[in-house]
């Protein structure tokens, strides 16, 4: 019955994606293409299979680069989301600031942050991170503490419960659904801008970095064998959100409540 | 035999409506005049049920009572306290039209908020969420989230929640109006029996005529634009109210009786509108 709901869900992408591969290597055999356009996947395979020491020391720096910006991101973006709710003025600046951010791509921030840190150190890539989920999670967050059912509201001020007791019992509650779908956007942003920021230089060790190094010296295999650490460190990221969510915060209301979190910051450069 | 709402009230008097009015967004191009001038005393462990057409300001009345909202004029007593005094006290227990649960609660720790905000220690907490919702029937659901109840039996654990603290009075609007007919007889059968065994009054907005007048010691029958009562009618069915009384000669006569006056409130506000316009 699990088995067979799990293969459900993950049967047809798994399908398509043999089936994608399948295609892809057949492209790359009956035209001939040269491996400098683009390498079939058996090559990019046994690509990976000759550097996986060096691909996994590369993932775990982007990984720890993206783990400790979400850590960090997740616990100031939190503390800051409650500083916004004690404040009225501030907290109508939440959803023009989501949407200001949404504009603007931040990541171009990485070589400022280079310039102002030694480049022997991850600092900057974190900081890069930490600043992208900060965001994500303050305005989701904030959202969850403020928008709080009027019926609710009105019911706690039937019992004169005091702007604390409204804290604790309703609008901290309310916000944890929110929190985890920050969590769900945030937990793959957090990898692509650790590897993203790794363009922009700093230390010569992640998987961004050997992304682009490999891809100037013509080693397209190479390069892409690195992509797919990238994509499992990526869906790792997401899915261990998810399953947070699935054991934390198992409300069947709050995944109808809210359709999709907002999302700002530029993490798709 | 119909009163205006009497003019004599006393201190120990459960709730003194005195000349109220509400006006929403006084001043504004988007105003309304919710209720005009209203006059009701309600005395200890009656039962008043509000009866009117859509929009006559029976929740705001209701509000008002429970000192959700301040009037625009007037003033208003709840045991002898002003409303807002008696709110900070929670001399009330309030159903609304929605139940209102919290979705993050179980079923038994939704009845058990308003005693946590009373202060109750854990276990006497339990102990009365344990029989509210043996009396509504669910405890078979202690444990479940809300999301997992039909909408009628959600309304019922509001109903328990309303009812845990004891409180002396009950304000309920339209409570029962999600519940199938047979559950629907049951809670009125149960609403009077706690009432009558612990001595609360209630205040009830009700849609259904038949429930008024089942229910009630006295039906308020108000007219819209502006909201105002316009007769207050006694029924006192006697308290051995059981299934019977349904059927007898009396609770047609009132049934008629509460009609007619909606019907006329109706009747007096047709000109009114026009002249409004
Ligand atoms: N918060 C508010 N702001 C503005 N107008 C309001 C507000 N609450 C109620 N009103 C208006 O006051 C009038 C009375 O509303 P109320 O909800 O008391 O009616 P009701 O008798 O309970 O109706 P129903 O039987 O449909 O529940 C309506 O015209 C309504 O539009
Ligand atoms: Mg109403």
């Amino acid at each position: 019955m699990t088995f067979k709901k799990i293969m459900g869900a993950i049967g047809p992408p798994l399908i398509f994606g043999a089936i994608f591969l399948g295609i892809w290597e057949l492209i790359v055999v009956v035209f001939d293409i040269k491996p400098f356009l683009l390498p079939a996947p058996t090559a990019i395979w046994s690509e990976f299979l000759e550097r996986s020491d060096d691909i996994i020391e590369a993932t775990l720096v982007t990984g720890t680069n993206a783990l400790i910006g979400l850590i960090f991101g997740v616990v100031f973006g939190v503390a800051m989301s409650f500083v916004l709710m004690r404040f009225q003025v501030a907290n109508e600046l939440v959803t023009p600031l989501a949407v200001a951010l949404n504009a603007i791509p931040i990541i171009v921030l990485v070589p400022v942050f280079n310039n102002m840190f030694s480049s022997t150190t991850e600092v900057p890539r974190q900081l890069m991170v930490t600043l992208i989920v900060f965001f994500i999670v303050m305005v989701n967050v904030a959202k969850g503490l403020r928008q709080v059912s009027p019926v609710h509201m009105e019911l706690l001020r039937s019992y004169a419960a005091s702007p604390r007791e409204v804290l604790v019992k309703a609008r901290i509650p309310n916000a944890v659904p929110y929190l985890f779908t920050a969590l769900t956007i945030a937990a793959p942003a957090a990898v692509i801008t650790a590897f993203v920021a790794e363009y922009f230089g700093g230390r010569q060790n992640g998987l961004g970095y050997s992304i682009t190094s490999n891809a100037a010296a013509s080693r397209n295999a190479a390069s892409w064998a690195y992509v797919i650490g990238a994509c499992t460190l990526g869906l790792i990221f997401y899915l261990v959100a998810v399953g947070l969510e699935k054991v934390l915060s198992p409300s069947q209301h709050s995944t109808k409540q809210q359709s999709g979190g907002l999302a700002p910051g530029g993490a798709s450069a | 035999m119909t009163t205006r709402g009497v003019s004599h009230p006393v201190a120990s008097d459960a709730v003194v409506v005195d000349r109220v009015s509400m006006t929403f967004n006084e001043g504004k191009s988007n105003e309304v005049r919710a209720l005009c001038d209203l006059e009701l005393v309600i005395r200890p462990a009656d039962f008043v049920s509000l009866i009117g057409p859509s929009g006559c300001g029976k929740s705001t009345l209701l509000r008002l009572i429970a000192s959700l909202i301040s009037p625009t004029s007037g003033s208003l007593l709840v045991n002898g306290k002003s409303a807002s005094q008696a709110r900070v006290e929670q001399d009330y227990g309030m159903a609304f039209q929605q139940s209102g649960l919290f979705e993050w609660r179980t079923v038994q720790k939704n009845i058990e908020l308003p005693l946590e905000l009373k202060g109750w220690g854990k276990s006497k907490r339990h102990q009365r969420s344990t029989e509210m919702l043996e009396l509504v029937q669910l405890s078979d659901f202690a444990s479940n989230m809300p999301w997992e109840l039909s909408g009628g039996m959600q309304q019922r654990v509001a109903i328990a929640r309303s009812l845990a603290a004891h409180p002396p009075l009950l304000l309920m609007d339209e409570p029962f109006g999600a519940l199938d007919e047979m559950t629907r007889e049951h809670m009125q059968a149960e609403l009077l029996r706690i009432c009558a065994a612990s001595e609360t009054t209630v205040v009830f907005v009700t849609h259904s005529i038949p429930e008024a007048v089942y229910l009630s010691n006295r039906v308020v029958v108000m007219s819209p634009r502006p909201g105002r009562i316009t007769e207050i009618i006694d029924v006192n069915l006697g308290s051995d109210r059981d299934e019977d009384t349904r059927e007898e000669a009396t609770f047609y006569g009132k049934i008629t009786e509460v009609r007619e006056a909606l019907r006329g409130a109706e009747a007096a506000d047709g000109p009114r509108g026009i002249e409004d316009r």
